[in-house]
């Protein structure tokens, strides 16, 4: 190496000069050698992805004023009587009747101001989402327009709170329960039992240092919606005098005025928007029947929007007392697909084969997984990197983590449905506990979360990657990017020897400026970029279309825009040299800087983006350099670089993944409007990224493959 | 990536139809101006104005809105620590900010509630010192380009090729700053930056052209406004003295004695002290105009001296800690509280330690000393925003002729972008998020610091480079 060195410095530098500074020719070996070195790093970075589940460590309790678990439970009996009273009550009305869910909000009302506490509604109107591109860099609150929406279709949250009895109500803890007060559901009706078993329990206890707000998310116009337009009114006052008068004419003539004379003690409901204080943690309690398990399980979801967690601590307290006290089944979503990949279990075979070898060599080496851990691992890992980059929540927590509250969702099946009151009463202790001592925990917390990871992948309910870890795969795989973009770009300005002018002559020439040319290039296909990424938003105004019609708008309305760039740029000069190099080396950098920034605002994606676009990218080559060439290696590079562009392009690539999971069975052109429509709906940064970074390097990828040099 | 590659795009693509001249620069300063209303009238939700990045303690519009309305209710404007600019700023631009309020009262009043108050009026004056920056800007790059060529036609070194390359670093350097999204953002964002570098850059005019009252009017204003372009004076003296940018003085007089035979008259370069002299007259008389103006209208409310110490005490004693892009707030904001005045005098003189040598060795390019001055300044200053960015990276396209063989520009140029578009990413994780922290954010602005340090070196290097390359040259002529 130090003999390649050598004749590498004396190479690049005349003899008389200086030798440069170690780290300068350190950059220029690295530089040279671009090739070997992307080859290996690449290649790491790929294997250490895989490596992952093998490298993820257990998780622990970070923060010591958690102390899960340890007091006892205090609910009893009496409680889970009592709250199964009240289910019983609520699903014991009619459901078919017009004002059922009134009835329903009024004995889930009179029951909570039984139990002494503060009872509240809160109305709201569900709005749809709405496309705000640069949702990401903004407030939370900036750009929601509050539109005054029709009367017709609102929905009402039950609040309850409970003050604490000795504290300064500055903190709280909240509890959601999602519940459609227009429809009988047993499930549902469980969820209430156990909130209320809960809720009827924190009125009593003395050992109170957080308020305790339950949620009772009116769920017919989504979960999510109620949860959040519940946290925007909590967190963001409205003092316009406008909307608050809109709001009166809106109670004019509907129920919820009705509601609240019928109520038995007017002075206990509030009238205004009840408080407590800032938010300490959130949990979603939800109860699902599903049909053909073992046990009781409780699956845990965590995914905010744009890849955002809740701090780890808070999974684990779940886990810990989910395991450790109640014999729950904890599990998180995992693929179920990559189960019944043959070679992820060849791969897991020999790595456990590996691991052993290396355990037999030195007992201390324990880096070895068993095969179905390994397997498990790689499926949830992959589910969990999938939700993280969509960048849609899970479930109504995700509403709770923009206002920088730590929320999951608890979402419990029992193994059966209950008919028996004994062992449903069972199932309702077990899982009140659950809520029970998590309350306890939190309530114990001095500070924020902040003790624990904010990023992480799960690979099981008790393990994790941090974010030290699978950072080290992703930097491996985008290293090569500058290397690369350095190497070309001095490849392409090399000064030329037989154009060198009289030396007696001052001569300016901008030769060092010559990537201009090729930065304008790239910069007229990013404007292209958001060029396409906003089209949507005018399609989707298109009235009556189905949505394969709006992709095939955007699919030539996008061609065309590409088009007519590509007329009014095209330069009739001859193709200079080391053009290309010039045109690979700014997009080989732009996409690092877009990469880079992806993987600060959603590593899921970067990731996955990283994973197509660096390949892509840094085989990009000039076709007709590798046919004139005419080598197998040349040949090989142009069946590489025809496939990645194939499956690069975005529309491709989804449609091969979805085949890839759920068969190439049917497919229809509008399922890829419906997807990106999700994102963007969403605020997804994904989006953008697919717009703005994707696409146009994309294109810019095919414009150097088809060069004409 | 888009808008900031929009810089670069233009200035390349008056690189390409260099003999566009006159016409093409007033074609894009109409569509840079446009660019600007229509950005002004689509505020978008991006917030600007409440940007670190964009506008700072001093040259926030939000706090001079309330310095005018505290003024409006009879108290000091500077009470309660929310103003800190000039009490000349707060009578121009106050009154603008409040009529805008009554012009648009409708939507102005739902705008209000989200804190962000829309300012019609302040923002054209904005626009308005933008374009006028430019012209003056393009103004002093033919004054510059025109001392140049004289140069090198007496040193018998102007070629047909360097003749007849019409492109005028004038122009480009005032698109590359009309079109600099910094500046755009600036200028958007409602940050009186843009006003304070249209004194800067008048300063420049003034002193390039030979006008020494327009030079110390500037350069006063300046002063008076955001305090760190009096080091200004050093170059403003030598541009007036010397005159514009030339070869290092020597080669002139080899020359001379290369060719001691001609009998031509010598073209010495003296040192007009007539100039400074009447620059020096100026400067007090202006100063004075400026302080008695101050004190009319701070009179009912403070004195001179509370003016002062909430003006230039606010930025030498860096009391606001809010993050910025620049690198003092975290290092005050960790520092014990006994060493702070010991590093408070280390950061500052930072700045002054450079000025005498840096003067030596650059004096004979004395606009090139002035951006260089600039860009140092607008890295230490205790509170810096992109509107100074914008500033240098317009003057940088001033030397095009002498920097064009600069090395690390594509370098440069990435890094950039990428630490533009990065930092308000780490602001976003730190503030909003709450998954990062201030660590993320300040790497940022470490990453900028390295940046500018990096572009000033690499530009100094490069002009002492030519300056060599001149010499061989002519030496190598000579011996001929």
């Amino acid at each position: 190496m130090a003999e390649v060195e050598k004749k590498e410095v004396a190479a690049a530098t005349p003899p008389w000069k200086p030798k440069p500074r170690p780290i300068v020719r350190l950059g220029i070996v690295l530089i040279s050698h671009s090739l070997l070195v992307s080859v290996v790093c690449c290649t790491a970075g790929v294997v250490a992805l895989f490596l992952l589940p093998m490298l993820a460590k257990n998780t622990y309790i970070s923060e010591n004023a958690l102390m899960p678990g340890s007091a006892s439970s205090m609910l009893s009996n009496d409680d889970i009587s009592e709250a199964e009273r009240l289910a019983k009550d609520l699903t014991s009305l009619n459901s078919g009747a017009a004002d059922a869910g009134i009835e329903r909000r009024r004995v889930l009302a009179k029951y909570l101001s039984d139990l002494g506490v503060e009872v509240g509604y809160h109305k709201f109107e569900p709005h749809q989402n709405q496309f705000h591109p640069l949702h990401f860099f903004s407030s939370p609150d900036s750009g929601l327009s509050r539109e005054n929406g029709s009367c017709s279709s609102y929905g009402i949250n039950v609040v309850g709170i409970i003050r604490a009895p000795q504290a300064d109500g500055k903190e709280a803890i909240v509890l959601v329960t999602p519940f459609n007060f227009r429809k009988n559901s047993s499930s549902e009706a469980l969820s209430i039992s156990i909130g209320y078993a809960v809720f009827s329990l924190l009125s009593r206890v003395t050992w109170l240092a957080k308020d305790i707000i339950w949620l009772v998310a009116d769920s017919q116009y989504g979960e999510y919606a109620s949860v959040a337009s519940w946290l925007r009114d909590y967190h963001i006052p409205v003092f316009s005098a406008s909307s608050s008068h809109n709001a009166d004419s809106c109670f004019e003539g509907n129920n919820i005025n009705l509601l609240r004379e019928e109520s038995l003690d007017r002075t206990e409901i509030s009238s205004g928007f009840r408080r407590a204080g800032t938010m300490a943690a959130a949990l979603v309690l939800k109860v699902t029947d599903v049909k053909g398990q073992l046990e009781d399980t409780l699956s845990v979801y965590a995914e905010a929007s744009n890849g955002q967690m809740p701090n780890l601590d808070l999974i684990n307290v779940v886990n810990y007392l989910a395991v450790h006290r109640q014999g729950l089944r904890v599990k998180v979503e995992k693929f179920l697909s990559v189960l019944r990949w043959e070679w992820i279990w060849v791969l897991g075979d020999t790595l456990n084969f590996i691991g052993k070898v290396a355990g037999s060599l030195n007992p201390e080496w324990k880096f070895g997984i068993s095969t179905p851990d390994y397997v498990e691992g790689t499926a949830t890992l992959a589910n969990s990197l999938y939700r993280q980059a969509l960048g849609i929540p899970t479930g109504p927590h995700g509403a709770f983590r923009d206002f920088q509250v730590d929320a999951i969702t608890l979402e419990i099946s029992p193994k059966v449905v209950y008919t028996n009151q004994g062992r449903r009463n069972e199932f309702i202790l077990r899982s009140a506990r659950l809520i029970e001592g998590v309350v306890r925990s939190v309530n114990n917390l001095l500070e924020k979360f902040h003790q624990s990871f904010f990023l992480y992948l799960l690979t099981s309910p008790a393990k994790f990657v941090s974010v030290g870890v699978y950072m080290i795969g992703f930097a491996l795989l985008v290293a090569p990017l500058p290397l690369v973009a350095a190497s070309l770009y001095v490849d392409a300005n090399k000064p030329d020897p037989s154009s060198q002018g009289p030396k007696h002559k001052l001569q300016i020439n901008f030769k060092p400026w010559k990537w201009l040319s090729a930065a304008k290039q790239v910069f007229t296909v990013h404007a292209w970029g958001v060029f396409v990424s906003l089209l949507p938003y005018f399609i989707s105004q298109i009235p009556n279309s189905t949505p394969a019609a709006h992709s095939i708008i955007w699919f030539s309305l996008s061609t065309f825009g590409l088009l007519v760039l590509y007329l009014i740029t095209k330069s009739h000069s001859k193709p200079q040299k080391g053009e290309w190099e010039n045109l690979k080396s700014v997009t080989i950098s732009v996409v690092f800087i877009g990469l880079l920034l992806m993987s600060v605002v959603n590593f899921a994606t970067a990731q996955i983006g990283a994973l197509v676009l660096v390949p892509a990218c840094l085989l990009a080559q000039p076709l007709k350099l590798d046919i004139r060439d005419a080598s197998l290696k040349s040949f090989l590079r142009i069946a590489c670089n025809v496939f990645i562009s194939f499956v690069a392009f975005p529309p491709v690539g989804f449609f091969v993944l979805k085949g890839v999971n759920e068969g190439f069975g049917d497919m229809d052109v509008g399922e890829f409007w419906t997807w990106l429509e999700s994102l963007w709906a969403w605020n997804s940064a994904t989006y953008i990224y697919i717009g703005m970074v994707h696409l146009p390097c994309w294109v810019l990828c095919l414009h150097i493959l088809l060069h004409s040099c | 990536m888009p808008t900031a590659n929009t810089e670069e795009e233009n200035s390349k693509s008056e690189l390409q139809k260099n003999h566009g001249g006159g016409g093409g620069f007033t074609r894009w300063a109409v569509v840079a101006v446009i660019f600007r209303l229509a950005l002004i009238y689509f505020p978008g939700n991006l917030n600007l104005s409440s940007r670190p990045e964009v506008s700072t303690p001093l040259t926030s519009i939000r706090r001079l809105a309330e310095g005018y309305w505290l003024k409006q209710s009879s108290m000091s404007p500077y009470a309660g620590s929310m103003y800190h600019g000039s009490p000349l700023l707060l009578s121009v631009l106050g009154p603008l900010t409040v009529k805008s309020r009554t012009i648009l009262t409708d939507s102005v009043a739902h705008c209000r509630i989200e804190g962000q108050p829309s300012h019609i009026l302040c923002s054209l004056v904005f626009v308005l010192a933008d374009l006028i920056s430019s012209i003056l800007i393009r103004a002093t790059g033919r004054k510059l380009q025109i001392a140049y060529r004289k140069s090198l036609k007496s040193l018998n070194l102007l070629n047909k090729s360097t003749d007849s390359g019409a492109l005028s670093s004038g122009d480009i350097a005032a698109l590359v700053y009309l079109w600099n999204p910094f500046t755009i953002v600036a200028c958007v964002g409602l940050s009186t930056s843009p006003v304070e570098n249209l004194f800067t850059i008048l300063t420049l005019y003034g002193a390039a052209t030979g006008l020494a009252p327009l030079a110390a009017f500037g350069w006063v204003m300046a002063t008076h406004l955001s305090l760190y372009p009096a080091i200004l004076i050093i170059p403003v003296i030598l541009l007036l003295g010397y005159g514009p940018d030339a070869p290092p003085s020597k080669l002139f007089r080899s020359k001379e004695h290369g060719k001691v035979g001609d009998g031509k008259s010598s073209q010495e370069i003296i040192f007009s002290w007539r100039r400074v002299f009447h620059l020096l007259v100026w400067t007090s008389l202006w100063s004075v105009y400026v302080l008695v103006l101050c004190s009319i209208s701070v009179k009912q409310h403070g004195s001179l001296q509370e003016m002062f110490q909430r003006t230039y005490g606010f930025i030498l004693t860096v009391e606001d800690l809010s993050p910025n892009i620049g690198v003092l707030w975290y290092f005050f904001a960790e520092v014990f509280d006994f060493f702070r005045d010991f590093f408070l005098i280390v950061f500052h003189s930072n700045i002054l330690f450079m000025i005498l040598p840096l003067a030596i060795r650059l004096k004979h390019r004395p606009c090139f000393l002035a951006f260089v001055y600039i860009a140092i300044s607008s890295m230490l200053k205790s509170y810096p925003s992109v509107g100074d960015s914008a500033l240098y990276l317009g003057l940088l396209g001033l030397f095009l002729d002498e920097l064009a063989d600069m090395q690390f520009s594509f370098f440069l140029f990435c890094g950039y972008v990428g630490v533009s578009l990065l930092s308000p990413v780490m602001h976003n994780l730190w503030i909003w998020r709450g998954t990062g922290n201030a660590n993320f954010y300040y790497a940022t602005a470490m990453a900028y610091a390295c940046f500018q340090i990096v572009l000033v070196v690499e530009s100094v290097s490069s002009m002492l480079n030519h300056d060599r390359k001149l010499t061989k040259l002519s030496t190598s002529k000579l011996q001929k």
